[in-house]
């Protein structure tokens, strides 16, 4: 016997079932947002509002749906629609905050900041349309609290978080973390998924309350610490200052800075791995160490190139390495404490612009909550390149590419080559497009490049100390906040999570044109 | 791939032991150099009597000098018994720059430029086929003028003889060669030889019809000679501003659009057998980059009227097949005029071509690795083939054109961040850096303006050389040149510290 919404009653949807249950997540975030905004007197009605209309939304898809199939093509469709969903539903906020509703502005520049804004939180990268016609520091603690929030959710993944309560996904959670995780496929932690799961999240949480206590020691308030202890283990780079970490131009909340993005664009399973052992292995792993040795050769030749120009030696290396970071690890903060203050990376010289272009390329490590095409897809690439030229001078040798001990199959190299290639059309594809709805060169290929890989402020007209309003015209900026959500979720669940919906709607036509079949 | 060198042709050489191949490889190279030299010199100082004779006595005794000394060399060289690969690419990447080399002391010497970096930039532009030249010569200079567009000519010949003769056959790109006899075809390149031999037809039909239609459109024959080797060899380097008729202008188009047109397809027109030709994926693609290409232009500048059209078709077809002939910037250009130059340069011309860039095949071939790899997303265990023009490309092949892109790419970074760290902005450093990786040209401002490459300091200019000549030699042979020698070295090094250390135990 079924009693009304039984199990059995229920629609089945992975789709629904998991978008319902981020829905929940996520009115969570808005409601503590919310408390914090009633205490300030700062638009804690309007995120009231907000949370009860996700949760409402939320857990009317819950309830009214079940896990179903999981399949490759449901998988993308769930991570991808997960995504969708949350970024819009993130917009609410913002939108009965009246928190873009500047003077002048149309409805549907609003509401596309709005979507803009949102995009750029969950999906932790960090650009932003808050700017000199409207900014950050007019608005309240509570947009603040949750404008952060929303990158520290998106950093470790929203579907992660979902994973983690949901066990009827049983085994199939893998492939939902896999699609939504970045790097080259995700590590067991623990023997059950949902184990797994919780354990990032719990290295996540406790790297965060780490990072909020250094910020606090470096000299930042009790919400400011917290707030950038947020972006900053999402390797988000939102701030609650207009001029992000060159507010405080302190030395010390620098270097906690510059410690902590390393660790979080490091791979989250040698932390889980140093943490059971008890002993730092990072050093051994092949991945972290070319991590460093890019971090470390940007920061030199940014360094000298700076001295070069004119700036003091020592302000030059504290300069070129906090930007090195913030960029090379995909967080995207400033040290700039004004336009055309030393650390306004567009005011610099070119090479050193285009050491950074060439950062925003690659983030990270995989497993990390970095963006970009990560340090092991460029070893890879280069392990390919290399066997390929050794394969003339040795045609009838047999070369594996290997890292380090482990020789890679050839499956994995044809992957990593054919999310090069796919990267690549969509750099350029994006460019053309963003260029066309009226941006410049630089500033349309860095603002593609560094939405693909969430990185944040970039290059040309949307440098450090400017905002993406100045950069890019309302259509461009919603075609890079689409490339910001491809680049999340590392290409293919975006590209893909259509499928699912094609196939069910195809077998659905047929079905009725053929109903004996 | 090891070729064993034939009996006839062992016998033939000599009594001696077969050289190692590489020390074959290395000598053709040399006396291939001396020999593009000779040619280019002699032919140069021939023409030179056609004006004041000033520098015909230099141009002949350096033709004449370089021409024994490549003659003497052939004659010592004998093949060895088994031909390498990677030595053949590498002799080819040999002898580029030291051709390169060659030709910028005979600019020394003939005085053309008294600088060094000015005669290399020139003579790597000429022979890269790459539109930035260094050198302005005065207009009764004839012997200097065929020179430099002569040295273009024999850029496009060694471009079309390295992609169509010589890259298939070594190990690059097989399935790039038309050599099916499938249903009695007659294909263009079914040996090397015949290869060779068709397009020399190709190319010097195409040039002698492209030189006719300049000088029925009003050029001087001498200076129509001169623009249609710029244009069939993709070159792009003239002297003045010879576009300045409408109908000059149009049959620049046309030329340029042959000249970016795959030999292949070229030949199968020459042949009698254009049947069929419009089922080329890559023919289509190619018409139709340049037609949208065009109609985007005129869009993206205001552009309106006969005038209009025939600049946009231009400067489009200039960029399309990497040729590079400059035009002034007519009307406004909105911010994506330049983004769209930049990316047809890049796409380049057909596979086959005398163009630069990557070419619209190796594209194709991407873009169906990135779709396989969509579908492997949904579908992990299938097994997908690609095909491309009809067949069914090899994994060995795919893998080459995917690594293509990453060194290309690599190498385009890697310019463009030398040139900005040696003075440029980031806006010209990324155009020089494409256009010289694609060996095309001119370098222009976001205005549309043309910038003078000589106005630029001398480590920049430079630092652009490797680059031209990495993409004219489409990066393999350049970089298995390169790893080859690398790997010598590196062999050298651990053999000297083996016979240090066993020394040392001995001791």
């Amino acid at each position: 016997m079924t009693t009304p919404f039984s199990l059995e009653d229920r629609w089945a949807s992975t789709t629904g079932h998991v978008t319902g249950l981020a829905l929940l997540f996520m009115s969570v975030g808005m409601f503590v947002s919310a408390i914090v905004g009633l205490v300030a007197g700062s638009a804690g009605l309007a995120l009231l509002g907000a949370a009860a209309i996700t949760a409402f939304l939320g857990i009317g898809l819950w309830w009214t749906t079940r896990t179903g199939a999981l399949d490759h093509a449901t998988v993308f469709t769930a991570v991808g629609g997960t995504w969708v969903v949350a970024s819009m539903v993130g917009a609410i906020p913002y939108l009965l905050a009246g928190t873009f509703a500047v003077a002048g502005r149309p409805w549907a520049v609003v509401v596309a900041d709005a979507l803009f804004e949102s995009i750029s939180g969950y999906t932790a990268t960090g650009a932003t349309v808050f700017g000199g016609h409207n900014q950050i520091a007019d608005q309240g603690a509570g947009i603040l609290l949750y404008r952060q929030l929303t990158q520290w959710a998106g950093g470790m993944g929203i579907v992660v978080l979902v994973v983690t309560v949901l066990p009827s996904l049983r085994a199939s959670g893998l492939g939902l973390i896999d699609a939504e995780a970045p790097g080259m496929g995700v590590d067991r932690l623990a023997p059950r998924v949902r184990d797994t799961a919780i354990r990032f999240w719990r290295l996540y949480l406790g790297l965060t309350v780490i990072i909020a206590v250094g910020f606090l020691v470096a000299g930042m308030g009790p919400f400011d610490a917290v707030a950038h202890a947020l972006t900053t283990a999402s390797t988000g780079g939102f701030s609650t200052r207009d001029a992000s970490i060159g507010y405080w131009d302190s030395v010390a909340v620098e270097s906690v800075l510059i410690v902590a993005l390393i660790v979080a664009a490091a791979s989250f399973t040698l932390h889980s791995h140093s943490w059971s052992r008890k002993r730092i292995i990072h050093f051994g792993d092949h991945e972290f160490r070319g991590f460093l040795s890019v971090l470390g050769i940007c920061t030199l030749v940014v360094s000298t190139l700076l001295a070069l120009d004119g700036m003091a030696p020592a302000r030059a290396l504290r300069i070129g390495l906090f930007n090195v970071v913030t960029l090379g690890t995909s967080g995207g903060f400033g040290n700039a404490t004004g336009a055309g203050s030393d650390g306004d990376w567009v005011r610099w010289a070119a090479g050193s612009q285009m050491v950074l272009l060439f950062l925003l390329v690659f983030g990270g490590c995989t497993g990390s909550t970095a963006g970009g095409v990560k340090i092991m897809r460029l070893r890879v690439g280069i392990a390919h390149a290399a066997r390929t030229l050794h394969g003339f001078r040795r045609p009838r040798a047999l070369l594996p590419v290997r890292q380090g001990t482990a020789t890679l199959p050839d499956s994995l190299v044809e992957r990593v080559a054919g999310f090069m290639v796919v990267y690549g059309m969509l750099v350029v594809g994006g460019t053309v497009l963003v260029a066309a709805l009226g941006t410049d060169l630089v500033t349309a290929v860095s603002g593609v490049i560094g939405s693909l890989g969430n990185m944040g402020p970039v290059l040309g007209d949307a440098g450090p100390t400017a905002s993406f309003v100045d950069g890019f015209p309302t259509p461009a900026r919603l075609v890079l906040a689409l490339l910001m959500l491809v680049g999340r979720l590392e290409i293919f669940p975006m590209l893909l999570m259509l499928v699912a919906p094609y196939r069910l709607f195809r077998g659905a036509a047929r079905q009725t044109r053929h109903p004996g079949h | 791939m090891i070729f064993t060198a034939p009996a006839s042709q062992r016998s033939a050489a000599g009594t001696g032991p077969p050289r190692a191949s590489w020390t074959s490889a290395g000598a053709q190279a040399v006396a291939a150099a001396l020999g593009g030299l000779s040619l280019l010199a002699i032919s140069s100082g021939l023409v030179d009597l056609l004006g004041a004779g000033d520098d015909t006595t230099v141009f002949l005794l350096t033709g004449t000098l370089s021409g024994l000394a490549a003659a003497w060399l052939l004659v010592l060289i004998r093949p060895p018994g088994r031909v390498r690969d990677s030595h053949v690419l590498s002799g080819v990447a040999v002898a580029l720059p030291l051709l390169v080399g060659l030709l910028a002391g005979l600019h020394l010497l003939v005085g053309s430029t008294t600088s060094v970096v000015d005669a290399l930039a020139e003579a790597t532009a000429g022979l890269t086929t790459t539109a930035l030249g260094a050198i302005e010569p005065a207009g009764s200079d004839h012997g200097l003028r065929f020179l430099r567009a002569a040295t273009q000519w024999a850029g496009g010949l060694g471009a079309l003889f390295v992609g169509v003769a010589i890259l298939p056959f070594f190990g690059a790109g097989r399935e790039f060669a038309d050599r099916s006899r499938i249903r009695g075809r007659r294909p263009m390149t079914p040996t090397q030889r015949i290869a060779l031999r068709n397009i020399l037809i190709v190319y010097g039909t195409a040039s002698v019809a492209t030189w006719l239609a300049y000088g029925v459109a009003g050029l001087s024959i001498f200076d129509a000679l001169l623009v249609a080797m710029a244009t069939v060899s993709t070159g792009g380097i003239v002297d003045g501003d010879p576009f300045a008729r409408p109908a000059v202008q149009w049959v620049a188009v046309g030329g340029m659009v042959v000249a970016g047109t795959s030999l292949v397809v070229l030949w199968r027109l020459t042949v009698g057998r254009a049947r069929g030709l419009w089922r080329s994926a890559e023919l289509r693609v190619y018409l139709g980059l340049l037609v949208i290409g065009t109609a985007l232009f005129l869009l993206w500048t205001d552009g309106a009227g006969p005038d209009g059209v025939r600049h946009a078709a231009f400067t489009t077809t200039a960029a399309v097949t990497t040729t590079g002939f400059p035009s002034a910037p007519a009307g406004t250009w909105s911010a994506a005029v330049p983004v769209l130059l930049l990316g047809l340069v890049s796409i380049g011309p057909m596979t086959g071509s005398a163009g630069g860039g990557f070419q619209i095949l190796r594209h194709r071939a991407l873009l169906q690795v990135a779709l396989r790899e969509m579908v492997r997303q949904i579908h992990p265990r299938a097994v997908l083939r690609v095909r491309l023009g009809g067949w069914v490309a090899a994994e060995d092949t795919l893998a080459r054109v995917v690594v293509t892109q990453f060194l290309s790419v690599s190498v385009l970074f890697v310019t463009a961040l030398a040139v900005a760290v040696l003075g440029l902005d980031v806006v010209p450093a990324l155009g020089a850096a494409v256009h010289a990786v694609s060996t095309a040209g001119p370098v222009r401002a976001l205005d549309g303006t043309v910038l003078d490459p000589s106005a630029w300091p001398a480590p920049t200019r430079l630092a652009l050389l490797p680059a031209m000549v990495i993409g004219r030699l489409s990066i393999y042979p350049a970089l298995v040149a390169l790893s080859a020698g690398v790997a010598v070295c590196r062999n050298r090094i651990r053999l000297a510290r083996r016979i240090r250390s066993y020394r040392g135990r001995t001791l």
